[in-house]
């Protein structure tokens, strides 16, 4: 079966052609128009300005990579939430457009449930199931226990910032460009991680739930305090150190009371956040220590793409998930279980 | 209006008694520094309106919508979070006029990032914070 797949809903418009038989899938094309240039100038993402964007890019896009026709291609496959409503419009309004004059089944996918699939894209083995997913991004911090393909339960997700909105909120404070992430992942290394004892929230809390509003707020007020060494590379650092190791502990701690809640077979490591070398290297440590595989996916598709969404479309539609061309809609809360 | 909360809990309470006034088509503007508590004012305000919606920080989306479905006028909470804006340009390219109905309140985080602006707030509110879990919060 072959998969078109169309996802606009932040920064990047992306498509991707993808085959799948039986459980496995194999990437044909992949192409990113990211935004990222365009949003370092405003430190952000603002919702209107990456609309117009896709609507620029994405049917130059498909002129280049998809035959006229839609010759060759089985179903169609769009994120539709969550995200930014007019962000995610245009990809979902061009699927169900192609879908309709090309009569092609039309299948809706998660972008929570697209970041998970990432990790089919690797070479070799996939996750097993029931597969632990921990999902981290700019606006996703969340714990999925995944029981099957499309059968998803959520088992805790933060209840204020999420953890890559931290990353971007503490280096905006350190004045490091946006994205804030890779920033303060390059920085930490050269940092003391228990240079300052920042809180782990809700550690003590027997759920999973997530908290960094605290942590942000922890490390203003330490850079308020030494304000005059703001300046001072070393305690950059040790700043940029002592908050990594904060947000680490508490992912790493929610992720280990819930492998012995629920055994899982697999690990699946998913979200923007997962570039985050530190996290990736320490989340392996502890899932070897556990004796649970842990799947992390192919760096280039850790970051928001369109062959995720291919690869959640293809396993959908082996299912029969399809939808009403005419009357999809896009769902910026739409919630993965 | 000013109140004195020692807890997450009781500034919910605060924004429920807010919430209770409110009619849909405000705009409300939430000011207080980043950990103020400005997140979790709204969700108190959006659970006390009757929504079960989960209501997170909206910096990285900008803008979160919120179904209400068991309000008698509200039928929406539109929550933005002005944090990362610096030019007016931008916020021209939201076209919150369009969120400007008689059923949708909106709830904006810093309102103050562009002082600028003419928001047309109905309600101020401005969070103040004390010693520990202290807040100030003053309604006007």
């Amino acid at each position: 079966m072959h998969i078109l797949g169309i996802e606009s809903s932040c920064d990047e418009t992306a498509i991707a052609l993808l085959r799948g038989e039986g459980e496995r899938v194999r990437l044909t094309s992949s192409v990113i128009r990211s935004q990222i240039d365009i949003h370092e100038a405003f430190g952000g993402v603002v919702p209107e300005v990456a609309a117009r964007e896709h609507l620029e890019v994405i049917a130059p896009m498909l002129h280049k990579y998809v035959s006229r026709d839609g010759a060759g291609i089985d179903a169609i496959a769009v994120t539709a939430g969550p995200g930014l409503a007019p962000a995610l419009r245009v990809g979902v309004e061009t699927a169900k457009a192609l879908a309709w004059a090309w009569n092609k089944p039309l299948v809706p996918v998660c972008h929570l449930e697209g970041h998970i699939y990432a990790s089919w894209l690797g070479e070799g083995e996939t996750p097993k199931f029931p597969a632990l997913a921990l999902v981290v991004s700019g606006g996703h911090t969340e714990l999925v226990l995944m029981k099957d393909h499309g059968v998803f339960e959520r088992l805790g997700e933060t209840l204020d910032d999420a953890a890559g909105e931290a990353f971007d909120k503490v280096a905006k404070m350190l004045g490091l460009p946006y994205p804030g992430g890779p920033h303060i992942d390059a920085l930490a290394p050269q940092g003391n991680p228990k240079a300052f004892d920042f809180p782990r929230a809700l550690i003590d809390r027997d759920d999973f739930a997530f908290s960094f509003a605290g942590l942000k707020t922890a490390v203003l007020y330490t850079l308020r305090k030494h304000e005059s060494q703001l300046k001072d590379g070393q305690f950059r650092a040790d700043v940029a150190a002592s908050f990594q190791a904060a947000v680490i502990d508490a992912l790493l701690m929610k992720t280990a009371r819930a492998i012995q809640k629920v055994s899982p077979a697999s690990v699946v490591l998913a979200g923007g956040v997962a570039a985050n070398k530190a996290l990736r290297q320490r989340l392996r440590d502890m899932c070897t220590q556990l004796g649970v595989p842990l799947f992390v996916p192919p760096f280039a598709y850790s970051l928001d793409n369109a062959a995720m969404i291919a690869v959640a479309g293809y396993f959908r539609a082996k299912q029969g998930s399809f939808t009403d061309p005419l009357t999809l809609r896009v769902d910026p809360n739409m919630d993965i279980a | 209006m000013k109140y004195v909360t020692h807890s997450a809990e009781e500034t919910r309470h605060v924004a429920a008694e807010v919430a209770a006034q409110l009619r849909g088509g405000e705009f409300l503007a939430l000011v207080g520094d980043l950990g103020a508590g400005k997140t979790t004012f709204t969700q108190g305000l959006v659970a006390a309106l009757g929504s079960s919606a989960r209501v997170k920080s909206p910096t990285f989306t900008v803008m979160n919508e919120y179904v209400v479905d068991h309000h008698p006028t509200v039928k929406r909470v539109v929550h933005i979070d002005f944090y990362r804006f610096t030019t007016e340009a931008e916020v021209r390219a939201l076209e919150l006029e369009t969120y400007r109905r008689s059923n949708i309140v909106i709830v904006a985080e810093w309102p103050n990032a562009l002082p600028t602006v003419d928001w047309g707030v109905t309600r101020e509110i401005h969070i103040a914070q004390g010693e520990g879990d202290e807040r100030m919060i003053e309604v006007s």
